[in-house]
């Protein structure tokens, strides 16, 4: 019964569902250690997933050959540039606006509601539809066996390791294996370069960095878009690769979940995409759930609850020791 | 020719000329001490030399040539260097990291550690400034932090290098190390500028002298063509009478009696290592100290704002160790916060809804959880009156007042609760000297009326005037006690400095409120 | 601060009022004249659609009704989420306490079904409120104990109680057929509306509920004002640092103020349920947004109870109108969503402007002056 649960596909549905998730929550590391706290991935990446359909689908109704072929990696690009533009209000408004980092994330996100949900009627031409009519676009199968490991030792202890790297790794999205890669180069980025450097610095004590002759301003501006960008590319392996169209608050709540993936993972890519990890392991059980006989018997929304459950807790166990970048939410200013 | 000139710097804030046409120079190889008292303009000329502020007027010349020093990056380019009173460091980061941060050796962005590394070994042996590379700076002294910030500057190739206070939170030996890695930096070919308000240091450690009051150069000379005295005039305008006039004590019964406390600080490091002590009604205590001693540690563990490890506090009976800041304040104690904007008051509140700040529950300003604006708005207007708090009304917001204003309103608050005790922290920092003048008579008048007062300072002579009794705390124990007269601003000092007591050197388990 | 503190200027009342009220009026024009913009850029005539717009919500007793009827809400959520930015609060998850005060409401209606209106109702109010208040507890605590920010765990818990609301109208408190909702509260618990209790009113669905919110507003007005409680959050909420000094405990103000701020939400919940609806549906299918607008009117109303009316009122034009609009030009109702963010970062942000532009005034004043002294 069990053992129904515990096989590879669960954990590659874990690491599918934790994609998402863990972009936006390492978008949010970015942001959060330059010092400006980022409540809005939720809106960027209702953007993001929105903009990457819509432009999927004006590419594939392309006469272009070469653009209505690559319709799907089109709409991915826009995904992201959405998201840089979108998260470039939320800087404005943090940093040269100096307004509260929250209520100005809170605007944003309310904002992506109306706007995303405002325009999809307007593309329509109707106006009580709420999905895009069944655009299929998904792309989930695009790599389904990419890399043909022939099997061929006998040894049954290998054999089970190449089944369960095979069912867990092989089969993934493009943007989720991109969601892996981030993961890994933005920390080491974060603790080997330049940039990196100056980065932990301003969020800690962002005039000792500018005494240095870091760019506050210009750092944090890029901090928020390359979350912005981080969380476009995560509304899109929302909607271009998981459900296959744009519907209404299609995020839900996920972008506040990878705020609570970025503390668990104390601030760092790798750890925020762990954390991620976490969360899409529970939204996995949740999906699966149907199928053992005695968890079938509690209702359908005590399962979908656990996320969110999941974070609070996280959160509540996790908050006192967690310590975020120091002046994180602090507005700075120039003599 | 000089290696940095300033010439006619004028730099204005909101309603003050924090420099007026101010010029210096600095010849190669030479320490000037730049001497004032707070607010003379000192910090602010060197700000602008270092592109933190841009001058509103004048020029700056390096080498005989002018300079447009627009940010740190430009003064940094042009050889200046600045180590600041509160270090600009960055606390989860490493020696080394810090040392970098802004000039990393880097290929492609990729830095390279091992060289920087090596590069920061190389210097910290060459001027002897002795530091761990790959420690974090949260775990470091003070005096280490301070020599970070000397290795930062020389990495980034200053030849002029401008030291803000850089004696305020050193121990003694730190001190004597200090004035050594001064000489072997001006061997080396530096030259560099003193800012301090520490006349015995700059008699010590300067070759040329140049004194600065109210956004002006008044005066200049050389150590042996003056001495302390001297300075002091030129710093102050005046002979600086220290004394305010006040009848002996007649101290009474003991109103505070603190035993053995043991405080932890916020880096979970003991501040308080056993301090006992003993308030009576009717007299002065003053502790004298350099900042960051366990001075504000004591303060907030009396009021209740922080839980003692061990030890006892107690009020005329009460034992009042654990009591949390309400229950201090109902037992008789009153506290001028050493911080009067994050402390004292809140700004946003008028003046009479501040002057209830601590007594908001009590009657007569409120009965059964409902407040009595009549009593509240009376008693205010009584206040402001009676300490003089110029205001057109009690309806005005807290921040449009004036620091001075907004120190005499905060006791006018704590007075008018008549205490049993009386903690002033830093009463008149930051004040003008006629606000300082009231202050200190109120704080008298109050001692008169059989008042414990428990004082806590930075300036010695506020210290040493108004005391009955002065304690010297450092490391986080009373080092000395005095009676008032019975001892010297040379002799206290030297207590204050760490002299003659146990752990004489550089301790890394203290200092925690100074610098940062 | 600066040392010249005879220029201390005490401002007239009305003159005050004036300068408060510019940045909101401000905010709202700006936020509809880009709505104006988007509606242009989709084709369609921004003139036309504001004027259904107000003739949707106010051209007649029963379209004034109507604006009533979804402003209602909106005060008490207005009310919550202003009362938690009093203590320096964000209560983003007054969706969810007002989602739960719903559900007590519900629950409460049908259990008291027995008893006489003017002992039901208050008992309803009162356990819904308590609801809503419940399920702020949680992160208050959070809050309080371990510094978790409330925006994360109120929007988790808002999620939870969506969920949790969900399976309880589903389930056991289903009205027995295929429809997800509770059976209809028997007519002793429903809040009257405005025409049983103003002769010759037309039939209309704005009910008491109203009223009760104003008044709601009045005593939070008070409590701000003239309670130690109201002193405690204030002073929290503006310099934690100063009330902690002053023996105020930052924790339990914390906890008290995210309670009171989830027990107004609560009390929405159980007005829309008790007025509106007289039962409560499932959420999930039908979501009613009142918390999030809520943000938008307290900040519109900068946190003053009073001005919470006013802002809701106008919220409640916006949404009454949408619906006229959409009939009338085909324009989506979303387009208020639209407005109504734009409206919250122009309050955020003007805020901020208005400081710069003050702040540049008084740079140049003082400098003129120093150059004259000097």
């Amino acid at each position: 019964m069990l053992g129904n649960l515990l096989n590879p596909d669960l954990f590659a549905s874990a690491l599918r569902l934790a994609t998402p998730i863990a972009l936006a929550a390492i978008g949010g590391t970015i942001c959060e250690r330059s010092g400006v706290v980022n409540i809005a991935l939720e809106g960027i990446m209702l953007v993001g997933a929105f903009c990457g359909v819509a432009v999927t689908l004006l590419a594939q109704a392309s006469s272009v050959a070469f653009i209505a072929q690559n319709a799907t990696w089109i709409g991915l690009v826009a995904a992201v540039i959405s998201g840089v533009l979108f998260s470039g209000i939320h800087a404005f408004g943090a940093i040269t606006l100096r307004m509260d980092h929250v209520v100005s994330g809170t605007a944003l996100n309310i904002m992506a509601l109306g706007l995303t949900g405002f325009v999809l009627t307007i593309l329509n031409g109707f106006t009580t539809g709420r999905n895009t009519a069944g655009a299929s676009t998904a792309v989930r199968h695009m790599l389904n066996p990419v890399f043909d490991f022939a099997t061929q030792r006998s040894g049954n202890f290998l054999q089970t390791v190449w089944y369960w790297i095979d069912g867990v790794f092989l089969s993934l999205t493009p943007i989720a294996y991109i969601a892996i890669i981030v993961a890994v180069v933005m920390h080491w980025a974060l603790y080997r370069t330049r940039w990196g450097l100056r980065l932990r610095a301003l969020g800690e004590h962002p005039k000792a960095a500018d005494s240095v002759g870091v760019r506050v301003i210009a750092s944090r501006y890029a901090a928020v878009l390359i979350s912005g960008a981080l969380g476009g590319l995560a509304g899109a392996n929302l909607s271009l690769e998981q459900v296959g169209s744009f519907s209404e608050n299609m995020t839900t709540g996920r972008g506040f979940i990878a705020l609570a993936a970025n503390i668990f993972g104390r601030w760092t890519p790798i750890g925020s995409y762990l954390a991620s990890l976490l969360f899409g392991f529970a939204q996995a059980l949740q999906l699966r759930v149907q199928g053992v006989e005695f968890l079938a018997k509690i209702p359908v929304q005590f399962f979908l609850m656990f996320p969110y459950v999941l974070t609070v807790i996280v959160l509540a166990g996790f908050m006192g020791r967690a310590v975020g970048p120091a002046a994180v939410g602090k507005a700075y200013e120039k003599e | 020719m000089p290696v940095l000139e300033l010439r006619e710097i004028t730099k204005i804030f909101p309603g003050v000329r924090a420099n007026d046409r101010v010029s210096l120079t600095l010849e190669r190889g030479e320490v000037v001490a730049l001497l004032g008292e707070n607010g003379a303009g000192k910090s602010t000329l060197m700000n602008v030399a270092y592109g933190l502020f841009s001058a509103d007027g004048g020029e700056i010349l390096v080498d005989g040539k002018p300079v447009r020093i627009r940010t740190p990056r430009d003064a940094i380019a042009a050889g200046i260097g600045m180590v600041h009173q509160h270090f600009m460091l960055v606390e989860p980061l490493t020696v080394t990291e810090n040392i970098i941060l802004g000039h990393e050796p880097a290929r492609l962005g990729v830095i390279d550690f091992a060289g920087a590394r090596a590069k920061v070994v190389e210097l910290s042996q060459k001027y002897g400034l002795k530091v761990d590379p790959d420690a974090k700076i949260r775990e470091l002294s003070v005096g280490v932090q301070q020599r970070v910030e000397i290795l930062k500057a020389l990495y980034q190739g200053a030849r002029i290098l401008i030291l803000d206070e850089p004696t305020a939170v050193l121990t003694p030996q730190e001190v004597r190390e200090f004035f050594g890695v001064i000489r072997s930096l001006v061997a080396s070919g530096l030259s560099v500028v003193l800012i301090t308000h520490k006349l015995d240091e700059v008699m010590e450690a300067a070759d040329r002298i140049v004194v600065m009051r109210d956004g002006r150069v008044v005066g200049e000379t050389v150590p042996s063509k003056t001495d302390e005295v001297g300075l002091a005039r030129m710093m102050v305008g005046r002979d600086v009478v220290l004394s305010i006039e006040k009848t002996p004590a007649n101290p009474g019964e003991p109103v505070l009696t603190v035993s053995d406390l043991v405080v932890e600080g916020s880096r979970k490091l003991e501040s308080l290592k056993g301090v006992s002590l003993t308030v009576r009604a009717g007299e002065i205590v003053g502790i004298a100290g350099v900042d960051g001693n366990g001075q504000s540690e004591l303060i907030e563990a009396i009021v209740g704002l922080r839980r003692p490890k061990s030890g006892t506090i107690d009020l005329k009976g009460h034992d009042i160790t654990h009591a949390p800041a309400h229950e201090t304040i109902e037992a008789g104690v009153s506290h001028v916060p050493e911080d009067r904007h994050r402390r004292g008051l809140v700004l946003e509140f008028d003046l009479a809804e501040n002057l209830v700040l601590g007594d908001q529950g009590v009657a007569p300003y409120s009965r059964g959880g409902i407040t009595n604006p009549k009593v509240i708005y009376q008693t205010a207007r009584d206040r402001i009156k009676d300490y003089d708090v110029r205001t057109p009304s009690e309806h005005v917001l807290g921040g449009a007042l004036s620091g001075g204003n907004q120190q005499k309103l905060v006791l006018a608050r704590e007075l008018g609760r008549n205490p049993e005790l009386l903690i002033a922290g830093q009463p008149t920092r930051g004040l003008d000297v006629g606000a300082i003048e009231f202050v200190h008579r109120r704080i008298v008048a109050a001692r008169d009326a059989g008042k414990a007062v428990l004082l806590v300072s930075m300036e010695l002579e506020e210290v040493m005037s108004l005391s009955d009794r002065i304690l010297v705390m450092y490391a986080g124990r009373i080092v000395a006690e005095f009676k008032a007269g019975e001892a010297d601003a040379e002799r206290i000092g030297y207590f204050m400095t760490g002299g003659g007591s146990k752990d004489a050197g550089p301790s890394s388990d203290t200092m925690e409120g100074g610098a940062a | 601060m600066s040392e010249t503190h005879e220029h201390i200027v005490v401002e007239a009342w009305w003159a005050k009022a004036l300068r408060i009220a510019a940045v909101p009026l401000v905010s709202v024009l700006l936020a509809m004249a880009i709505g104006s913009v988007i509606i242009w850029l989709s084709g369609f005539d921004p003139i036309a659609a504001f004027r259904a717009l107000f003739q949707g919500a106010l051209g007649g007793q029963r379209q004034i009704s109507e604006t009533i009827i979804r402003a209602t809400p909106l005060i008490f959520t207005g009310l919550a989420v202003g009362f938690g930015f009093r203590a320096s609060l964000f209560n983003i998850g007054a969706e969810g306490q007002f989602i739960m005060g719903s559900l007590g409401a519900a629950w409460l209606g049908l259990l008291l079904a027995g008893l006489p209106t003017p002992v039901a109702i208050p008992l309803i109010l009162i356990g819904a409120a308590l609801f809503g208040a419940a399920w702020a507890f949680i992160p208050a605590l959070l809050k309080a104990k371990v510094g978790a920010h409330e925006v994360i765990t109120t929007m988790m818990f808002s999620w939870i109680g969506l969920y949790l609301s969900s399976w309880i109208v589903s389930g056991p408190l289903k009205e027995p057929g295929s429809i997800p909702q509770t059976t209809m509260l028997s007519s002793n618990v429903w809040l009257p509306s405005f025409d049983r209790l103003i002769p010759g009113l037309i039939p209309v669905r704005a009910h008491l509920g109203f009223v009760v919110a104003v008044l709601l507003a009045i005593v939070v007005l008070l409590v701000l004002r003239r309670t130690t409680l109201g002193y405690s959050v204030r002073a929290v909420g503006l310099n934690p640092g100063a009330a902690e000094n002053a023996g105020i405990s930052i924790a339990r103000t914390t906890v008290y103020a995210l309670c009171i701020s989830g027990a107004l939400a609560g009390l929405a919940g159980a007005s829309e349920v008790l007025g509106t609806n007289h039962r409560m549906f499932d959420q999930v299918s039908a979501g009613s947004g009142f918390g999030f607008t809520g943000i938008a009117v307290a900040l519109l109303a900068k946190n003053h109870p009073i001005g919470v009316i006013f802002a809701a009122l106008l919220f409640g034009i916006l949404q009454a109108g949408a619906g006229t609009m959409q009939l009338e030009t085909g324009i989506s109702v979303l387009i208020v969503q639209i407005i109504q963010g734009l409206v919250i970062f122009f309050v955020a942000a003007e805020t901020i402007v208005t400081w710069f532009v003050k702040r540049r005034q008084k740079l140049k004043l003082e400098r003129e002056e120093a150059v004259d002294a000097g």
